[in-house]
């Protein structure tokens, strides 16, 4: 997994342009974006990631590009490296297997991309304003969240702390943001040490 | 009302063509982005080609404006209108943002002085865009 911000609208040039009117960075931010490339996730993350809807995706497209050498471009969770390594790699081999033999059958990518799983990676370019990206924070930093996404999350957050560091430096999960678990019965009851975990992650 | 362009994502068409090659290249993007960074031709080529209805790309960005305005004038954009944010900052001057999509889009659709003014504000951010979208919504 690679993450990396592209671009992104400074609040500082706002508030240099609007000085004499005092807003508070919390008004702005819905005025912000944020452009990451975010690649090498697997597709099971994409997923959840576009349920974000305030947000913008340009995904690598499997109509357009073959998958080769898939065994090379999965993602395997470390469960599954560390007790069933082997009946994941022959379901891979299987898989891209007959994804190449669907091709040359003439089976278009588009629907010979059916067979692939979804561990394979994708690449994107994601946008997200300010605000976006709080929730955002919020949802996936959380102990809660599934690994993948939460990696990504956590990834995303230090980009983004190291370039607007006040802005972002009470952002996390949010418990962190808020003080409080909002999960109700479903708190991981870790909250404590997560929010210490995301103070160390904001001194980065 | 007036319409002053403030802030804007820095390099839109760099990032609307990697947007382009994002989705068909087997590049990955921030690598497509830092190559196309220092190939300014490259990037006018591509971003010219962006066609009327395929859109999405346009939405790697965020524009600030300040617009001075009535509040009949903001609720009148706010009503036709669901992506663009606004701030009060004043009785009559207020901060206003949204990203290249939704300008053109609400341009393009209304055809009234607020679009005109919203579109003439991009010539210098935007100038190849803002020269084949302008042209198409003459």
């Amino acid at each position: 997994m690679k993450v990396e911000l592209l671009s992104y609208m400074s609040i500082e040039k706002i508030h240099e342009e609007l000085r004499g009117f005092d807003l508070p960075d919390e008004e702005l931010l819905p005025h912000l974006s944020f452009t990451f490339a975010l690649e090498g996730i697997s597709r099971t993350c994409s997923h959840q990631l576009v349920r974000h809807r305030l947000a913008s995706y340009s995904q690598q497209s499997q109509r357009y590009i073959e998958v080769r050498r898939l065994k090379e471009h999965v993602v395997t969770p470390s469960t599954i490296s560390e007790k069933a390594p082997g009946l994941f790699a022959s379901f891979i081999r299987a898989a891209s297997g007959t994804y190449h033999d669907l091709l040359e059958e003439g089976v278009p990518r588009e629907d010979a991309r059916f067979v692939l799983p979804n561990a394979t990676e994708t690449n994107l370019l994601m946008t997200m304003d300010g605000r976006a990206l709080h929730h955002f924070f919020g949802l996936r930093c959380c102990v809660r969240a599934q690994w993948e996404i939460r990696a990504l999350a956590d990834e995303m957050l230090v980009e983004v702390r190291a370039i607007e560091p006040e802005l972002f430096r009470k952002v996390g999960p949010y418990c962190y943001q808020l003080g409080y678990c909002p999960e109700g019965r479903f708190s991981c009851g870790k909250m404590n040490e997560t929010i210490e975990r995301y103070r160390r992650l904001a001194q980065t | 009302m007036k319409l002053e362009l403030i802030a804007n994502t820095p390099d839109i068409e760099t990032l609307i063509a990697t947007a382009m090659l994002a989705t068909t290249s087997r590049s990955k993007p921030s690598d497509i982005f830092y190559r196309l960074a220092k190939d300014p031709e490259s990037v006018a080529k591509l971003v010219s080609r962006v066609e009327v209805h395929h859109r999405s790309i346009l939405d790697h960005n965020r524009l600030c404006w300040i617009m001075e305005g009535t509040e009949d004038e903001v609720l009148d954009i706010i009503l036709r209108h669901r992506f663009f944010s606004f701030t009060r900052l004043s009785d009559s001057k207020w901060l206003l943002s949204t990203n290249l999509r939704n300008a053109f889009s609400y341009a393009n659709d209304h055809r009234d002085s607020f679009g005109k003014i919203l579109i003439d504000s991009l010539r210098d951010v935007t100038p190849t865009i803002h020269l084949k979208i302008g042209r198409e919504l003459r």
